[in-house]
């Protein structure tokens, strides 16, 4: 059994992990809480199937799997030109004033939940199908995994692998270190603010897009309520690693995957595991190590 | 017994040394001066020894106690009181209200008289420090000068025992300071102990008789204000050169 | 001189009644309020009533969510979870106890003081991000529960029928018993905020909204100010929503816990104003008549297109007025005063320069 939990747990966790990166990134880079990367989550999802309806229409399969890979790249750049003008039209504006950030980044996942109602109707609005890329089982030693869940987390490694390039190597990448380090020294060297938050608000949405995609290729559907999954993963992640830690969300997601996947073999129902596993995740860590595993400063100035 | 020790404190911020085992003690009923260019660690230290900051390294005594560590409200509550460099008062609160804050405190409520009640105390101290025209003025609308003098009555309204002062004269114009200097003066004359940081110098050495000098997060320098004036060492920190 | 004297006292003596209700205006206005909320059923019919009834509850909710968020700072995006407790909580003491409603109320009240200090200890330890997303997963896990203890909670369809607090009257007099036992019941409540929002612990939540550091440093345990908070808030949370089950529903299912729910009272206070004792009523007012007759007779929309309006309308007034718009109109309204003030002003500071020369 255990080989099952390390296997699948790790698989999963990686996907989880990126769930909570796309926060973690943008919080640790501008100290905007953008809750929003729930819709992000929910909205990849539908524009991916979107897309995969559409595009066969116009640009014909150049190579296999080909047309979901287009669609998946160009969901998550859609989703990330959004981030972008939601963060310039709203956060932009209220920048410090973290209580109304919060109230903002939600009132956009209700938004969003509603549209997806009002456009789509009930039929898009409940348990809307999405086909995974692959189907079947691969086996992995001993283990059986889903071909998509593994297909899903090597995807989440290469997204990792260009994350960590981009961050060491690039300007940019190294402009946005140092604005997670210190806000205010980063400043002093003359480091284009609004650029680079604009540019974090980009990759944050086009993360959190991607990794709904990932997951929801997964469990096969994708509701109007998603984006409350997307985000319980994301919040009781990154506690569990550290609210600003990069390096936090991804063990934080590896763990969070295999003490799911134990508590599931333990015969506790998925439903009920699902909803209130990352709350009680969440109380365990604030109050046995309320900084979380990585975390540096947990209230104080 | 000294009132105050402190030992061997340091911290260190990443790379930073901000507080390098910086040690001294204060008397009972002593002002104390600490004075050192900007970024000598004044605040920090102040930060560590109330709590709002946990060293690295080095002890905290007051009054016989180890209070190393402790939380602020805890140490306030000892009667080791601090007012903040960059005033911070309760915006939506009116002036007596923000006074009312700290008599509600376990040491606020212990000591108030029993024929007075909060209300009358919160009077009392905002007369003593000249505020009692702007009792009714939500804090937000005070000027700088009487900010400063609303961080005092708070301070105050805990009756200390040591009081920590982090540039009280901040932004003040020569009238201000003057009041303050006289304000000081006469906590002084009742007794009460306090350590003073503060960049300007004059109004400083007319109320110390004991200065240290900080740079780097390190002690350089420690006597009376004539000695402190004469000594090369401080003279060259704040002229700009290492000796 | 004694007349001096005397007058310095008179002031004192004012001054001190001042400091009580420094923040609230004229309770004037609140008694006008609710004597004419009192003549409305004279004046408006039965079946209009129930706009009023509902507002009235939800009003107990919102001032709850003030208490707060606008009173101590911390913020709850999961509100929907005392509300929903305070309802199941009665709920489940009916079923298995078969107990009445004007009992299991109470008792459902104080086992919401209890989640939330048990939620609490852990939540509020913590600052902005952390309490919010802690907050927002309140509701989820309560309703996995639900789902997943279906039998206990009933799953979709909830408990039902849970009872009345009375019976034995016709229909119209149903209403109006119930307009006035909800107008009562808000009353009460905003009276109870009120106290708690003038008295020291009061000034005491402010403080800590302003600057949970100076707090600290007057000696306060902010935790402890916190909780208590965090608690009075979860009561009243749990009141409005038992009292909406038993009153107005029937029943209570898992839309008590919605994240709809949640949101309500972000709505109403920003449309009301944060922080004072009328926002979130007239907020609340405003909202249901919007939501339960302008949208369904006037300009029919669907709920989804409401809830899209609303929440809109909120992020518009976040963005342009981060300080929420009553207070810009207050401050507008104390705008036109100024002429007159600042002559007053420059004459007081120069008494004051003249006393300190004189002095020195």
């Amino acid at each position: 059994m255990w080989d099952i939990i390390l296997i699948s747990g790790t698989i999963t966790g990686i996907i989880y992990a990126l769930i909570a990166i796309s926060f973690a990134l943008i919080y640790g880079v501008s100290g905007i809480s953008n809750l929003a990367v729930g819709a992000f989550f929910m909205l990849g999802a539908y524009f991916y199937e979107a897309f995969l309806e559409v595009l066969p229409n116009y640009i014909p399969p150049l190579f296999p799997y080909s047309t979901p890979i287009l669609a998946l790249i160009l969901s998550s750049i859609t989703n990330g030109v959004i981030g972008a003008i939601f963060y310039r039209v709203t956060l932009h504006q209220i920048l410090g004033d973290d209580v109304n950030i919060l109230i903002t980044s939600i009132c956009a996942c209700v938004i969003i939940q509603q549209l997806v109602h009002i456009i789509g109707g009930t039929a898009m609005a409940s348990a809307y199908n999405i086909e995974p890329i692959v189907h079947g089982q691969i086996a992995i030693g001993n283990v059986e995994i889903e071909s998509q869940r593994l297909l899903s987390a090597l995807i989440t490694i290469a997204i990792f692998i260009a994350l960590l390039f981009f961050l060491t190597k690039t300007k940019t990448g190294k402009a946005m270190r140092a604005l997670s380090e210190d806000l205010e020294a980063a400043m002093l060297m003359g480091i284009n603010i609004g650029r680079t938050f604009i540019l974090v608000s980009i990759i944050s949405a086009f993360l959190a897009s991607l990794s709904g995609i990932l997951y929801t290729s997964i469990t096969g559907w994708v509701s109007s309520l998603s984006w409350l999954v997307g985000l319980s993963l994301t919040f009781s992640i990154v506690i569990l690693g550290g609210l600003k830690s990069l390096k936090g969300a991804f063990v934080g997601g590896l763990i969070f995957a295999y003490a799911e996947l134990i508590l599931l073999k333990a015969g506790i129902g998925a439903e009920v595991l699902v909803k209130s596993f990352p709350f009680i995740v969440a109380i365990i860590v604030l109050i046995i190590r309320p900084k979380g595993l990585f975390g540096k400063r947990v209230e104080m100035e | 017994m000294p009132l105050l020790e402190v030992e061997n404190l340091t911290k260190r911020f990443g790379g930073l040394i901000a507080v390098n085992n910086v040690s001294f003690n204060v008397d009972e009923g002593e002002i104390l001066g600490i004075i050192g260019p900007n970024g000598a660690g004044k605040t920090t230290l102040f930060n560590l020894i109330t709590g709002y900051i946990k060293p690295d390294f080095g002890k905290v005594i007051f009054k016989g106690e180890d209070i190393t560590g402790q939380p602020p409200n805890k140490i306030a509550n000892k009667g080791l009181v601090r007012t903040f460099q960059i005033v911070r008062p309760f915006r939506h609160l009116p002036t007596i209200a923000n006074v009312l804050v700290p008599l509600n405190s376990p040491r606020g409520r212990k000591r108030i008289e029993w024929v007075k009640t909060p209300e009358r105390k919160a009077m009392d101290m905002l007369e003593d420090v000249g505020l009692s025209d702007l009792m009714l003025e939500p804090a937000e609308n005070l000027s700088h000068g009487d900010l400063k003098r609303l961080e005092m009555a708070r301070a105050m309204a805990l009756e200390p025992e040591l009081l920590l002062l982090d540039e009280p004269f901040g932004g003040l114009n020569p009238v201000e300071t003057e009041y303050m200097i006289k304000t000081i003066q006469r906590l002084h004359l009742d007794g009460h102990t306090m350590v003073i940081v503060e960049h300007k110098l004059h109004a400083l050495m007319k109320l110390v008789k004991r200065v240290i000098v900080m740079h780097y997060g390190e002690i350089i320098a420690e006597g009376t204000p004539e000695e402190i004036a004469k000594n090369k060492k401080v003279i060259g920190v704040y002229l700009g050169r290492a000796i | 001189m004694p007349f001096n004297n005397a007058l310095k006292y008179i002031k004192r003596l004012y001054t001190e009644f001042m400091v009580r209700i420094y923040d609230n205006p004229p309770k004037i206005f609140g008694f006008l309020g609710f004597i004419i909320l009192s003549t409305l059923p004279f004046m408006m019919e039965t079946s209009v009533l129930r706009i009023f009834t509902t507002a009235n509850i939800l009003a107990i909710y919102a001032l709850s969510w003030d208490l707060l968020v606008g009173r101590t700072g911390q913020i709850s995006l999961g509100h929907a979870l005392f509300y929903g407790a305070g309802a199941y909580g009665s709920a489940l003491l009916y079923k298995y106890l078969q107990w009445p409603a004007w009992l299991t109320v109470p008792i459902s009240i104080i086992l919401c003081a209890m989640i939330a200090i048990v939620i609490g200890i852990p939540a509020l330890r913590v600052k902005g991000p952390y309490l919010a997303l802690l907050t927002f997963s309140f509701p989820l896990a309560f309703e996995g529960f639900t789902h997943y203890y279906s039998d206990i909670f009933g799953g979709d369809t909830g408990i039902r029928p849970i009872p009345k607090f009375y019976s034995g009257l016709g229909y119209s007099q149903v209403l109006i018993a119930n307009y006035y036992f909800a107008l009562i019941l808000m009353a009460i409540s905003a009276i109870i905020i009120y106290k708690i929002a003038t008295s020291t612990t009061g000034i005491t939540f402010i403080s800590i909204l302003d600057d949970e550091l100076a707090s600290k440093a007057c000696g306060i345990n902010v935790t402890k100010y916190k909780l208590m908070s965090f608690m009075l808030s979860g009561m009243f949370g749990g009141l409005a929503g038992a009292v909406y089950a038993h009153l107005i529903e029937g029943r209570v299912d898992p839309h008590f816990i919605s994240t709809t729910l949640s949101i309500f009272p972000i709505i109403v206070t920003v449309i009301g104003g944060l922080g004072s004792l009328y926002g979130p009523i007239i907020g609340t007012y405003i909202y249901n008549l919007l939501d339960q007759y302008v949208f369904i007779s006037i300009i029919p929309l669907d709920p989804s297109v409401r809830i899209v309006v609303y929440v809109a309308i909120v992020v518009f007034l976040i963005i342009k007025w981060p300080r929420g718009i009553a207070r810009v109109i207050v401050e507008k309204l104390e705008d036109l005063q100024e002429p007159r003030e600042i002559e007053e002003i420059l004459k007081g500071k120069k008494e004051k320069l003249v006393k300190t020369h004189a002095s020195a």
